[in-house]
Order: structure tokens, then sequence, then C-alpha cells
């Protein structure tokens, strides 16, 4: 029964509305996704560029600045679940023209900032709101827009974070010749552009598939028709199954009540199915009703109570398998990033050789989470089996790091660390999206990212205080190697998850039975 | 101490010290036989407070001034070989980049001696070729002067104008003489940051309005493909009953 989730991928290659949301504006998705990742992360890597100019003009300790760039970098993660709220209340085009307003405005702002207080909220707090707005609507409209190869189209977008390199000695030209108040206003100007690209994520195509539904109940009809009606079948049936399936957790009514709004890929056929439950004759009756109802219509579906912020995953199993997955994972990909270069001092390896294994990580993290997306995207094995796979060897290959001390080691140790990490970084949101389908997606990131945004903030501090107690990098190694390999055991658990969750949701499958 | 061919350090004093100079011969010298050391200041020769086989020190009690210099010890024989020590007091690190500020804003600039405490530090602004002391009670009201810490001052300047901009000196004045850094104020008007403001956002406008234009441009396309459909479908709808109604005649026969 397990498999109800997996043939919505192939069936979506066959349903004709998915067929244009692949092509087309997908690559404009895709693109916003890279620029997000390539703007956010790259304002983020460059906070202790300003962290310099605000010590000496702004004044305040290093303890009290270093909080602007945790505040930011966490409430990135930690406004995951409000974000999902506005997002699914406005759709993300909205959310995210204003998650790009947002952190135009917080730049702006900080331009005229002169206390550290001021700047923790015009700069942390505006700017990590604005970042988690886009991050987590782009991420969301990628899922749904991308079916088949989300993977892939995944790993492009995070792509864009190899590129952060080249906005460091950017930024630190343009202090030099504007101070960091022109920076700011440079910067603000750059994160508008934001916007025009989060209008390339527009809406599933609003138009109903061309389908007359009645034609499936009658003998007559063109050919054309039939195989239009035969098609909209296996639609109806795949998204019937969905629909079931979540008819039995708490989630339908926010399905419902999202979807039809919005006029997105499966909000018809839950309109439909229940008005073909009632009337099968006056078929044509029904075919006019479903066209209407694709116009915004809140109206219908004013009746079903929409929770404001959806606790469901927090009863899901698989929200907890895939959580403690996503935490550790992210635990096991900082620590090392930290501390590489460190280590490599530590080692007697000059400065110079010490960026030359930071570029090479870039690079072949990149590389590899390209080739990881597309060979993930080729289905020849479920996805987490891969991401699995991936966090396995690279906990391996960090606790094999204590051994690497000479440069030719280290340098392979870099090598072989971000092909095993580009690899798992790049599946975190195929797979999320295999585990729990595309309508919750938002719910289920916003709490995911939520819990990853703890482990975040409690990362560095952690990650220094190991250094402190062992006075020696090699401990946090072991401990990212640790981590990662705690990570995929909670995969072990899934397939009975899955089975415990239909259990559940048994008693409910009777309409299925009723509507075949 | 030193050794080897001629070796060069420096050693920085903040403060009235004794300092002891050794120089010590390596181990790779030590098959010279015949030799003489001497510990010479300029051209003034010091003698040896302490001497072993190898090495030779020097006791120099440093209370002003003027015992600060180079102080070299010289090995003469079938090689030569010497090694001097530099006694200065402590350089300010000096800022190559200039600080950057606006009109109308605060402008700071602070000068730093890491690890050494400075009796007093002075400012001082160049006015065409002039140093000017700045004092306080002068210009009170735009220039605060803050010892940050023991080894940082700060000089702040309030509601800068153009003038303000160019050379500025911080000298640190310790028990044995004083030290000066240079710094460079620039100062720009508003405007120089808006002038790439004001492009991206004007290419980002354009942008906006290219995208709304397309939206509104293909929404058209789809209305007309849309309401071609209906009638598709009414026509097939009108078949359909066509149809219904012959079957249904059908059966009742």
């Amino acid at each position: 029964e397990r498999k109800v989730e997996e043939p919505e991928a192939p069936a979506a290659g066959n349903c004709p509305e998915a067929e244009a949301a692949d092509g087309g504006c997908a690559w404009g998705v895709v693109f916003h996704f890279f620029l997000v990742n390539v703007l956010v992360m790259g304002m983020l890597k460059t906070f202790g560029i300003f962290f310099v100019a605000f010590q000496e003009e702004v004044g305040g300790s290093s303890e009290q600045i270093s909080w602007i760039g945790s505040i930011m970098s966490s409430l990135r993660f930690l406004g995951a679940p409000l974000v999902a709220v506005v997002c699914r209340k406005l759709g993300e085009r909205p959310t995210s023209i204003a998650g790009a307003a947002v952190v135009a405005g917080g730049c702006l702002l900080s331009t005229q900032a002169t206390s550290v207080p001021f700047l923790c909220i015009s700069m942390g707090l505006l700017l990590g709101m604005g970042f988690a707005c886009l991050y987590q609507a782009a991420a969301v409209m990628t899922a749904k827009r991308c079916r088949t190869r989300l993977a892939f189209s995944n790993a492009i977008a995070r792509s864009g974070m190899g590129l952060t390199f080249l906005i460091a000695p950017f930024t630190q030209l343009l202090i030099d010749f504007y101070g960091w108040q022109g920076t700011l206003l440079v910067f603000g100007g750059i994160m508008l552009n934001l916007v025009p690209s989060s209008m390339l994520l527009r809406p599933v195509s609003t138009q109903p598939p061309r389908r007359p539904p009645a034609q499936s109940q009658h003998h007559g009809g063109s050919s054309a028709a039939k195989k239009d009606s035969e098609t909209l079948d296996r639609c109806l049936d795949e998204s019937t199954h969905k629909e079931i399936q979540l008819r039995s957790t708490q989630d339908l009514p926010t399905t419902e009540g999202f979807t039809v709004p919005h006029g997105r890929d499966v909000p018809a056929p839950v309109n439909t199915l229940e008005r073909v439950k009632k009337a099968t004759t006056s078929s044509a009756e029904t075919a006019t009703e479903a066209k209407r109802s694709y116009k915004p219509h809140p109206g219908t579906q004013a009746g079903n109570a929409q929770p404001l912020l959806d606790f469901s995953p927090l009863k899901d199993p698989i929200f907890y398998i895939f959580t403690w997955s996503f935490l550790f994972c992210h635990l096991a990909y900082f620590v090392p990033t930290f501390h590489l270069v460190a280590r490599a001092r530590t080692l007697g390896i000059s400065s110079m050789d010490a960026s030359y294994l930071v570029s090479v990580a870039g690079i072949t993290e990149m590389v590899s989470q390209l080739l990881s997306g597309w060979v993930a995207d080729k289905n020849w094995t479920k996805k987490y089996h891969y991401h699995a796979a991936y966090l396995v060897l690279s906990g391996i290959t960090n606790l094999l790091c204590p051994l690497a001390t000479t440069f030719p080691l280290l340098m392979t140790y870099v090598v072989a660390f971000a092909v095993f990490c580009g690899g798992f970084m790049a599946l975190v949101l195929p797979v999320l999206v295999d585990l729990v389908g595309v309508q919750n997606l938002h719910s289920y990131l916003g709490f995911a990212a939520f819990f990853a945004g703890i482990a975040a903030v409690g990362g560095p501090p952690l990650a220094g205080w190991l250094y402190d107690y062992t006075q020696t990098y090699v401990c946090s190694f072991l401990f990212a190697g640790a981590c990662a390999l705690i990570s995929p055991i909670s995969f072990f658990f899934e397939p009975s998850a899955q089975k415990w969750k239909l259990k559940k949701s048994q008693p409910k499958q009777q309409p299925r039975a009723w509507l075949r | 101490g030193a050794s080897g061919t001629s070796v060069d350090t420096t050693i920085s004093l903040d403060k009235a010290v004794e300092v002891e100079l050794t120089c010590i011969l390596d181990k790779e010298y030590s098959y010279l036989k015949s030799f003489q050391v001497t510990w010479k200041r300029g051209n003034e020769t010091i003698s040896h407070t302490n001497k072993t086989d190898s090495s030779w020190s020097i006791k120099v009690s440093v209370s002003d001034s003027s015992k600060l210099g180079s102080y070299s010890c010289t090995l003469k024989g079938e090689k030569q070989l010497s090694g001097i020590f530099h006694l200065q007091v402590p350089k300010i690190e000096r800022k190559e980049k200039p600080t950057i500020s606006y009109l109308r804003d605060t402008g700071v600039m602070s000068c730093e001696c890491p690890g050494y405490t400075a009796i007093s530090w002075t400012w001082y602004m160049t006015n065409g070729s002039k140093q000017i002391v700045i004092n306080e009670s002068l210009l009170a009201d735009r220039y605060v002067i803050s010892k940050k810490s023991a080894s940082i001052t700060q000089l702040k300047i309030l509601k800068l104008s153009k003038e303000d901009g160019g050379e500025y000196w911080c000298e640190a004045t310790f028990e044995l003489g004083k030290s000066e850094g240079r710094l460079e104020l620039k100062v720009l008007s508003f405007v120089v940051p808006l002038k790439p403001f004001i492009a991206i956002v004007v290419e980002v406008v354009v942008f906006i309005a290219l995208i709304v234009c397309y939206e509104i441009y293909s929404t058209k396309v789809k209305r007309t493909e849309t309401e071609k459909e209906f009638d598709q479908i009414e026509h097939l709808k009108s078949e359909d009953s066509g149809l219904e109604s012959s079957e249904a005649r059908q059966r009742r026969i």
C-alpha cells in the first residue's frame, strides 16, 4: 500500500497539467531557488566581514555583535513554521515577494543603525524572517512544480551555495569603496532582485485540464474524449487515492482549505469526488460545476475549518523519523566545515593551502550534488536509500579524519567528505517529498526546519565547547562522524511507520471501495 | 639571544626596564678557535657583564629615550658574525585602508598598540601641511576622544563635513618616548553609493514590468483557449444528451 505515494511520480507524467508544470515555468522556479540560495547563503556567510566593521564603528563587544549573526541565521530556520502558515494562507508567490521586500527593507534600515540592539532587530530579525519566507516558499514551490526531476532541480538550486565564495571578496571591495553603510545600501538593492524572480513562482496552472468528467461514465463520446477521460481517470484515481489516504489524518480539511482557493494541481478532483458521489447521472452539470469551482471560490470551502497552525506533523511518526535525520545530518555538515581550516592550521598547513582546501571542497560538493540529484531521479531505488548510504559513508570518512595529518591526506579527506556531503544534502528535500507528499510539505518542512534551527543555534557553540574541552579539533570531526552515522538509523523505522499509519487509516477506506 | 651570520631582532619597550641582551654562538660554529666578541652601540663599546664559552651578554638599564637604539654583538675572527638588537618604543599599527564615513554622520577612528600601555594619547589633524593638535577645549562639541581600553584610543568626529576628510595622526606617549600612527578619513556624500543602488532598482523595475506584461499576455491567450474549450464541451454535451435520449428511447422499447 506504500506504493500509493510512488505512482504519483510516473502518473504525473501522464496527467496533462503535470506535464505543463514540468516544462516551461518550472525552470523559472529552479532559477529563483538558485538565486535565493546564492543571495541568502552569501549574506549569511559574509556577515563575518561586516562583523569587523561593526565592531569598529558601531561599538559593542564581540559577543553582542555575534548575536546579530546568530539571530539572522537561526531565524531562517526557526521562523519556518510561521512562514508555512503564511504561505498556506496567501500562497507562495506573495509570501516570497513579501520576504524579498522585508530583506531589502531590513538592509536599508540597517544603514541608519547607530547601536547594536538596533542592528539586532533591523538586520537580525528582519533579514532572518525574510530569509525564512524566501527559502520556504522557494523550496515548496520547487517540490510542487518539478515532480519528476525533483532531486536534480533541487541539486541545481543548491549549487548556488557553491557560488557564495564569490560574494566575500565582492563585499570586501564594496566596504573599501563605500563603507559598511554604502555596502548595506547596495545589498538592499541586490536583494530587491529577488522580487522579480519571486514573480516567476507562478501558481500551477489554474486552467482545468481538458476533460469532461462525465464521459468516463458514458459509452458515447469521441475517441479523443475517451482518451482524455482515461488519463483523467488515472489522474483522478491517483489523486483520489491520495485524498482518501489523507482523509484519515487530520490533514484533509487543510488540504481542501488551501488547495481550492488557489486552484492548484489536484483541487478539482476533491470537489468532483464529492459531486460525483452525489450525481452520477447529471454529468453535464458536474462538468460545468467542476469548471466553475476552479475560479477562486473561497466561499465553497468556507465550511471546512482550517486550523491556523497545523500541528498534525507533530502526530506523525514519519515526521519524527525525518526530523531526527535532518537534525543530525545538518550537525554533521556544519561542524567539519567550521573547523576544517583551523585543523589545517594546527597541522602546520599554510593559510594559502588551507584556502585551497576550502575551494576544492566547495567545487567538489557542487559537482557531487548535481550527480547525486541526477542519479536519484533515475528512481533505481528509493531516494532515502541513497540518502542513508551517503550519510553512512560520510560518517565513516569523518571518523577516519583524525588519521589525515598531512596535506595530501587532508585533501583526500576533503574530497571524500565533499562528495558524500553533497550527495546527502541534495537529497534532503526529495526524501521529505517522498515521505509525506507535496500537499503537506509546508507544515512538515516548517516544523522540520524549526527543529533543525534549534540544532543550528546549538551547533557552533557546541563545536567551540568541544574544542575548548579537548584542546584539539579532532573531536569535532569524530562528533560529526557520529552524528552522520546516527542520522540514518531512523530510516530503518520508516517501513514500519508507514504500516502503522495505514493501519490507522484502515476504517476510513470504505469510500474508496464505494467509488470503485 | 642571536646567533648566525647576521641576525636582527626588535624589542619593544613601553616602560623603563633593565634588559639583558645575550648573543649565543650556534653549535655549527663551535670549530672557530681564535676570535673576539665585542658589544657596541654605534661607536661606543660596552663591556660584557657575563661571559661563557659560547655566549656573551650585556645588561642595559633603559631609563630614558637616550638608551634606546641598536645594540650589536660582533664576532671577529676567521668569520664575521653579528647580531643586532633594536630597542625601541612600541609601534602603533598602521591602517592602510582609509576609514569611510558619510556627511553629517559620525566618523570613528581608532588607534591601537596591542599589549602595551600608553601614558597618554594625542590626536593631530593635518590642515594643509601643518599638524594641529585636537584639543578638547578647542572643538569640544565636535570631537570626542575616548580611551576604549589600556591600549586603544578612539576619536569620534560628529557631524562630518567635507573638510574633515584627510590625514590624522594619533600619538602615544610612553615613558621612553613617543610613537605615531597615521590614519586617513574619507568623507563621502550619500549620493555616492546611491548611484549603484538606483541603477539596481531601475533594473529590478524593468524586470518586474517585463514579467507582469508577459503574464497579462499569457492569461489573455489562455482565456481565449478556455473559451474555445467551453464551446467544445458544450458541443459534446449536446451530443451526449442526444445520445442519452436515443439510448433511453431504445431501452424503453
